[in-house]
């Protein structure tokens, strides 16, 4: 960043001058400023592929290293200064994570609380979202700025708390701890995600149905969940990302038989005097995975998505 | 993974029981699943959390004894400030930082650079990626005796000795930030560019044989259209980055000596390894405070936006 910056606002100083000399009547025919406008675009150009090298750097040399790690052997890793570029290629790391059964019974976990979580706050919030969508009611506004506002509470102290209720039910260790506890930032999300998409269904349909007859349970399951089910879809997917990553919930909540991935992979690889890098690396790898082909499908509610509850 | 598969399409029977009801009564019916998991799982234990603070409580133990303000005078007479002044470096430094470099990479990917989409695609892999494999991974490269960082700037010539960046209080803060940046500035550059392409190419080009340069283009065409997204993204991220947990506990765990201790942190730490719930919300409480106040704030926004219709 530090090397753009400067760069680019002198870039935009020499501009500038050069726009004041063409303000000047005699400079302003049609063909200098053309030639202006073409030595403008040079110039952001410069400008644009020096921050996308720059920033690129920062955003994928990580990546990269990541990549070298997790096809690295032990011995490799543990060199000082570091290899930048790995000489002996292996996947033993990963043939190593297919044989370690308490980490398959941590990816079975993290499947199963995932996509409950995801079906609960989908089939939870497509009522919720339909109702704030296309009724009009006294404390509408109210509820929705109260599931607005829950997403941004201290998910620590609510925890804290959470802990202490689970625990007087006996639900610490469940799947049904840690489904109701990522619950709490799935279904804010999935509310405002499905709002969205109800609102882009026409009212007049809906009075359609209810012309031909249609209950308004009917038209609610016949017509508009079906139009809706792409988004209802993206909004699980979503749900089902963030209860995959969460970290904090499943670490306090679970203990090693129920724990989902992410913590399990601490509990694993992060030792007091000595960490299994390479491996690691490759079981960061491995649970990125889902995550990254569920946003490949997600790509055009992406934007939606990531500012559900926020902007439109 | 589409387990998310729409609601049955059952025409049960009682269907016409549904035509007796108002349509607000309709409405509410429709909100009472989601209203009663809401109460159970988020207003029930932060209530409960609020009044925990007053309690002398052990998070193993039953039964509690009133203390009345002890827990908050606890913190308030002692790391209250130190606490608030780190959250604040953290919340700041990570809000700022991947803010620029998003904005930079979104004003860049908008000229029209061959590949952009493409691009765009790469760039998001670090926000994407779960939160434990990015604390993981700039862990690594953190690491104070093989990692990556130090043998660059060793053979750069940069430093001499390595450098333990997450084992002293004078690096931990910068570490943890510049990870919680990596992570979150694709969210800033998308959410920019979204913007920044709502800007009409006419507006720029007509400025520009105007005679507008390249720094009054910016301010006059491009920054009214985005400032908008861009107060809303920098408050969200504000937001969060004034609760978050998962880098700082996985990366520092709120230490060395306490250097990167947080609201979450101290929280989270009080309650699950002191055992102390009343002190561990009584700190909460302070913190949602402070939180209240955001939250009205970006509420108040986003009405004027006119977007809670």
């Amino acid at each position: 960043m530090t090397t753009t910056t400067p760069m680019t606002s002198s870039q935009l100083t020499g501009t500038d001058q050069l726009s004041g000399a063409a303000r000047t009547p005699s400079a302003t025919t049609g063909q200098t400023s053309r030639r202006r406008i073409r030595k403008d675009v040079l110039r952001s150009r410069i400008a644009a592929w020096t921050a996308v090298v720059v920033i690129g750097c920062f955003g994928l040399l990580p990546v990269y290293w990541l990549l070298a790690t997790a096809l690295s052997t032990p011995e490799s890793t543990f060199q000082f200064p570091p290899k930048l570029i790995p000489t002996d290629l292996t996947l033993s790391n990963f043939t190593a994570l297919a044989e370690n059964d308490q980490l398959i019974k941590y990816l079975v976990n993290s499947m199963i609380v995932a996509t409950i979580t995801a079906v609960l706050s989908v089939v939870v919030a497509t009522y919720m979202g339909y109702s704030f969508s296309k009724f009009r009611y006294r404390g509408r506004r109210s509820l929705m700025h109260m599931v607005l506002a829950s997403q941004m509470f201290p998910q620590a102290l609510l925890l804290v708390t959470l802990y202490a209720v689970f625990s007087s039910f006996g639900l610490l260790n469940t799947y049904t701890a840690l489904v109701l506890s990522f619950t709490t930032f799935t279904m804010p999300l999935c509310v405002w995600m499905l709002k969205g998409i109800f609102d882009t269904i026409p009212d007049a349909l809906l009075e359609a149905a209810s012309i031909d007859g249609a209950s308004r349970w009917r038209t609610l399951h016949s017509i508009v969940a079906p139009l809706a089910a792409p988004g209802m879809i993206a909004a699980g997917l979503f749900a089902f990302v963030r209860g995959w990553n969460d970290f904090i919930f499943a670490v306090t909540l679970a203990d090693k038989e129920k724990q989902t991935l992410p913590p399990g992979l601490v509990s694993t690889y992060i030792g007091e005097f000595q960490t299994a890098w390479p491996e690691l690396m490759a079981a960061s790898l491995v649970v990125s995975v889902p995550v990254v082909v569920a946003f490949m499908f997600l790509q055009r509610y992406l934007v939606g998505g990531m500012t559900a509850g926020s902007v439109k | 993974m589409s387990t998310a598969a729409p609601p049955r399409k059952v025409a049960p029977p009682r269907e016409r029981t549904g035509g007796r009801l108002s349509n607000g009564a309709f409405a509410l019916l429709l909100t009472a699943p989601g209203l009663a998991l809401f109460a159970a799982i988020i207003i029930y234990p932060l209530i409960s959390a609020l009044f925990t603070g007053f309690f002398k409580q052990d998070l193993r133990l039953p039964g509690r004894e009133f203390v009345g303000l002890e827990n908050f005078t606890y913190w308030l007479d002692g790391d209250f400030l130190t606490i608030l002044k780190q959250t604040l470096i953290f919340t700041v430094g990570a809000t700022i930082v991947p803010f620029v470099i998003g904005f930079a990479l979104a004003l860049a990917l908008n000229t029209g650079l061959k590949g952009s989409g493409f691009m765009r695609g790469l760039f998001l892999f670090p926000w994407v990626i779960p939160g434990v494999v990015v604390s993981f991974l700039w862990m690594w490269i953190f690491n104070a005796n093989y990692g990556v960082l130090n043998g660059v700037l060793m053979k750069a010539g940069l430093i001499e000795d390595s450098v333990s960046w997450l084992g002293q209080p004078g690096t931990a803060m910068l570490a943890v930030i510049i990870t919680k940046t990596w992570a979150s500035f694709p969210w800033m550059m998308v959410m920019l560019l979204a913007g920044l392409q709502t800007v009409p190419k006419e507006l720029h080009e007509a400025a520009s044989m105007d005679g507008a340069g390249s720094i009054r283009r910016f301010f006059n065409v491009t920054w009214p259209q985005v400032r908008g997204v861009a107060s809303i993204v920098l408050l969200l991220e504000f937001i969060w980055n004034f609760q978050h947990f998962d880098t700082i506990y996985v990366l520092t765990g709120g230490g060395p000596a306490g250097s990167t201790e947080t609201f979450a942190t101290a929280v989270y730490q009080t309650a699950f390894k002191g055992f102390d719930i009343g002190r561990a919300t009584a700190l909460g409480g302070l913190w949602m405070l402070l939180l209240l106040v955001l939250v009205v704030v970006y509420l108040r926004i986003t009405e004027r936006k006119g977007d809670a219709r």
